[in-house]
């Protein structure tokens, strides 16, 4: 029974990690690598191929979606929401007061490994959990409940999602240039904090804030749209990952400005760790001198790699609409064809994070049979020492990294699938939308190139 | 002239090292924590590479050390006060490493600081451990504790330096397999301390080295090198570390086929790989220095095979819940025999808190010889309280049938050099 339970948690709970990134990389020099690139960016651009040949209404077809079950409305989510708060003020405590070993404390565990990697890659994969699992909705709800005060002031409609696009950067930053974003106490102030002034900016403005301005909840409902699991007229429905992008209105600019930091911000958190970024700033990767001594390179390259993303996304839909006639202004391409962005953040995110979750959701199953520190073992695990053998035998670290690179080549297959749908959605006719779509198309080719090539790099961090 | 100790000898310090543990245990067990239970716990301010490119490492030592505190706890801890250990993560970062000492002794009430391995990490934060003397126990192998340029309250007592390892293996490569040597390493301070160290010590030998190959540290294709490579070259010394080090050994492979140079190398290299892993064949039948046998030898002694059981690790230096998890078994020891000599010193000194940190400085400077025993699994040492480094046997593996057979063990005379500091000079 215990075993019983132990393996459900850990189904239930896809393993996050983080920050021990894990530089067994020599098994993957091994590999032949370059024939998997091959092959992954063949298989994109045979995508590309097939979608110009078949009818129009193939990709669209694709994508919908299957009722299953009519909407269970049970008002439930303002009480997970308080429950999450309350769990989330316990890790908070632990982290000031907890064990001070990041893979031992539950605050670092929790937040960068079960929720960075496990419940963002969830709310991706799956569906929508943080209309229940965030700590906002229900506290809020009610404290304004019991003061019967309203928003003191008006969310500036004229602010869009920049306040949202500003938090995320800064979180990006605090993930990747932070000397010691994991150190529990540290990480409790940001926690603990930045809940609070959430919890304030709700006071102020309402809920509106939690999503034009609350980075994590905009994250969140981004990623949403990708999950297998959503509504549909009215019952909860089922289809191919992007079919909710595709039933949803085009998104606000700040929004789609957003989803393309997000892809923005995941590449970044590959590259700053290639022997390449290292050579560009001109270190040893063999003896990386520490976060700490190359902060402002780090959160110099996340602007520049986010600029430089959403320049070059923005050219190449101009240059769509340049070629197919149909001349749509920028903006509006930009805001109709950024959420197809999504579903290659996403590969990202899963493929970057495989490995540290492999090891530190090994450490998670530890804090979790042991939540106090004092001996327990309530999962029955027995003595348990956290392994990365998988790292150092061929076979293992074969079958990883191809999943890996099948999580980014199937993002970008879904992305290229959802712009072409909304591409003929557009345009009406198949070869029009294949015209505009030529540049977008060669983007997320050479992207999957990219992506895989970080894959197959050997990393000095 | 250094000033002699006040509380410990010499002579108490090393009958403490050699005979603590034992009389601990023949306590009956209810009065071994009598004390420990109503007294405070010695907080060890524990310095991990949990994140960064230490991390692999930082595993391996995390477990290394709990045992041995587990181990040191349950016979009583020390001065009958068990061992609380306080780990922070440096990220393995000179800076954060700095600032994770200073934590130890302004925040976490930590007497001493111990553990840290990489070289820039230690170098980083070993000031600041002297200006709030902290003791400070590194676990790093570096030069740096014994070359004089850290200070008198930074030590080295659980493992050797690399100076001493690198000259010690010299004699074994000249009189058994050749004396004209080709050193391939990489071109940063790990790979110059090995260039400099060993070319002096062959020559010393009567031995030279034909050429010294620097490869770039970003470098991840080596066939270009290998031309370089003299023909009359008799032994390829090597000492390739990080992503690309199974790459090197397969193209070296590729190279030179089935006639090729003996070959020498640290396992340094590929620590926590398994010798026996597909791609590196060509291993079979080279040597390698190791700072303790990953394989279980024949000669195995009793305290390789407590220490083994003791960290849950295997005959083939894998963990026992996992065969392919190959640990960093050369180097790990060095935090159990560091946790022993520290409980040794304090135990010497009457440690009871910060203000004796000068008196256990001066008790573990005044330990010389360390007897193999279950505390110094990997073999008996030599302290030199004047350079704060210790000094042991190294042993040369052969890969035999995809295991790491030991050939020859050195003696601790061959890994002695003249002192570069004397810290007992500077003020405590």
């Amino acid at each position: 029974m215990r075993t019983l339970i132990a393996i459900t948690l850990l189904l239930a709970l896809p393993p996050g990690i983080l920050l021990a990134h894990a530089s067994e990389q020599g098994f993957v020099l091994l590999l032949p690598t370059d024939i998997y690139i091959s092959a992954g960016v063949a298989s994109v651009a045979l995508t590309v191929a097939l979608l110009a040949a078949l009818p129009a209404w193939v990709a669209s077809r694709l994508f919908r979606p299957l009722p299953l079950m009519p909407r269970l409305d049970l008002p439930l989510h303002h009480l997970t929401s308080c429950l999450s708060a309350l769990f989330l003020a316990f890790l908070v405590w632990r982290g000031f007061t907890g064990p001070r070993d990041p893979l031992v404390n539950p605050l670092p565990l929790f937040v960068w490994t079960v929720w960075w990697i496990g419940l963002v890659s969830l709310q991706g994969l799956i569906g929508n959990h943080w209309r229940w699992t965030n700590p906002w909705t229900g506290p809020t709800a009610i404290l304004s409940r019991v003061t019967g005060s309203r928003p003191l002031l008006r969310y500036p409609s004229v602010l869009g999602h920049l306040p949202g696009i500003v938090i995320f950067l800064a979180f990006a930053g605090f993930l990747l240039a932070d000397p010691a974003p994991a150190d529990p106490h540290r990480l409790a102030i940001f926690a603990g904090g930045y809940w609070y002034l959430t919890l304030m900016g709700v006071t102020l403005f309402g809920p509106r804030w939690l999503v034009r301005g609350e980075a994590l909840t905009i994250l969140m409902r981004a990623y949403a749209r990708m999950g297998l699991v959503g509504r549909a007229r009215g019952r909860i429905a089922a289809g191919l990952w992007g079919w909710q992008v595709l039933a949803a209105p085009p998104v606000s600019l700040g929004l789609a400005v957003f989803i393309v930091t997000l892809l923005g911000t995941g590449s970044f958190d590959g590259l700053n760790e290639t022997f390449w970024w290292m050579g560009l700033l001109g270190l040893n990767p063999l003896e990386f001198p520490g976060r700490s001594a190359v902060i402002v390179q780090t959160l110099a390259g996340l602007l520049i790699a986010n600029a430089a993303l959403i320049a070059v996304f923005a050219l190449c839909l101009w240059l769509g609409e340049r070629i197919a006639g149909t001349r749509r202004p920028i903006g509006h391409a930009f805001c109709l064809f950024a959420p197809t962005i999504l579903p290659i953040a996403l590969g990202y995110h899963v493929a970057h994070y495989l490995t540290a979750a492999m090891v530190d959701g090994q450490y998670v199953l530890m804090a979790l049979t042991d939540p106090l520190g004092r001996g327990a073992d309530l999962l029955g695990l027995g003595p348990f020492y956290v392994s990365t053998g998988f790292f150092n035998t061929p076979g293992t670290v074969k079958a990883i990294w191809l999943t890996q690179a099948g999580a980014v080549v199937i993002g970008h297959v879904i992305a290229i699938l959802l712009a072409h749908a909304l591409a003929v959605r557009g345009h009406g006719n198949t070869w029009r939308a294949v015209l505009g779509q030529a540049p977008l198309a060669l983007f997320m080719i050479g992207y999957t190139f990219f992506g895989l090539w970080l894959l197959a790099s050997p990393r000095g961090m | 002239m250094p000033t002699p100790p006040k509380g410990p000898t010499r002579r108490a310090a090393i009958k403490t090292l050699a005979g603590g543990a034992v009389g601990a245990a023949s306590l009956p067990l209810w009065a071994r924590y009598t004390h420990a239970q109503t007294a405070e716990p010695i907080r060890i301010g524990f310095q991990v590479h949990r994140t960064g490119i230490g991390a692999a490492y930082g595993r391996w030592y995390d477990r290394t050390t709990q045992a041995a505190v587990r181990l040191i706890n349950d016979s009583g801890g020390i001065n009958g006060r068990a061992i609380e250990i306080v780990a922070e993560d440096d990220g393995t970062d000179p800076k954060r490493g700095a600032e994770v000492v200073e934590k130890f002794a302004t925040q976490h009430n930590c007497d001493i600081g111990f553990g840290t391995l990489f070289s820039h990490v230690v170098i980083g934060s070993a000031p600041r451990a002297g200006e709030l003397k902290l003791p400070y126990f590194v676990v790093s192998e570096g030069h740096h504790v014994a070359s004089g340029m850290l200070n008198r309250y930074t030590l080295q007592p659980g493992i050797t330096d690399v100076k001493s390892q690198v000259k010690a293996m010299a004699p074994f490569v000249a009189s058994n397999l050749g004396k004209k040597v080709t050193m391939v390493f990489p071109d940063f301070a790990f790979g110059h301390d090995h260039r400099d160290f060993f070319t002096a010590a062959i020559e010393e030998q009567g031995g030279q080295v034909l050429e010294h190959i620097a490869i770039p540290p970003a470098e991840t294709s080596f066939t270009k090198y290998f031309p370089k490579i003299p023909r009359e070259t008799e032994v390829v010394y090597h000492v390739m570390v990080g992503p690309a080090v199974l790459t090197f050994v397969k193209e070296l492979g590729e190279f030179f086929g089935p006639s090729r140079p003996e070959m020498f190398g640290f396992i340094d290299s590929l620590e926590a790989v398994a010798i026996d892993s597909p791609g590196l064949e060509f291993l079979e039948g080279t040597y390698f220095w190791e700072g303790m046998p990953r394989h279980a030898q024949p000669d195995q002694s009793d305290h390789d095979k407590f220490y083994r059981e003791q960290v849950g690790v295997d005959a083939r230096g894998a963990s026992v819940s996992d065969p392919t998890d190959i640990s960093t078994y050369a180097h790990m020891f060095g935090c159990w025999e560091t946790l022993y000599t520290f409980k040794a010193g304090m135990e010497a000194a009457g440690y009871r808190g910060p203000a004796d940190r000068p008196a256990l400085i001066e008790a573990v400077e005044a330990m010389t010889d360390i007897p193999q025993s279950r505390e110094h699994p990997q073999g008996a040492k030599i302290f030199n309280g004047k350079t704060h480094q210790v000094f042991g046997h190294q042993y040369i593996s052969r890969v035999d049938g995809g295991k790491l057979v030991k050939v020859h063990t050195t003696s601790i005379e061959d890994t002695l050099y003249p002192d570069e500091v004397d810290y007992t000079t500077q003020p405590l």
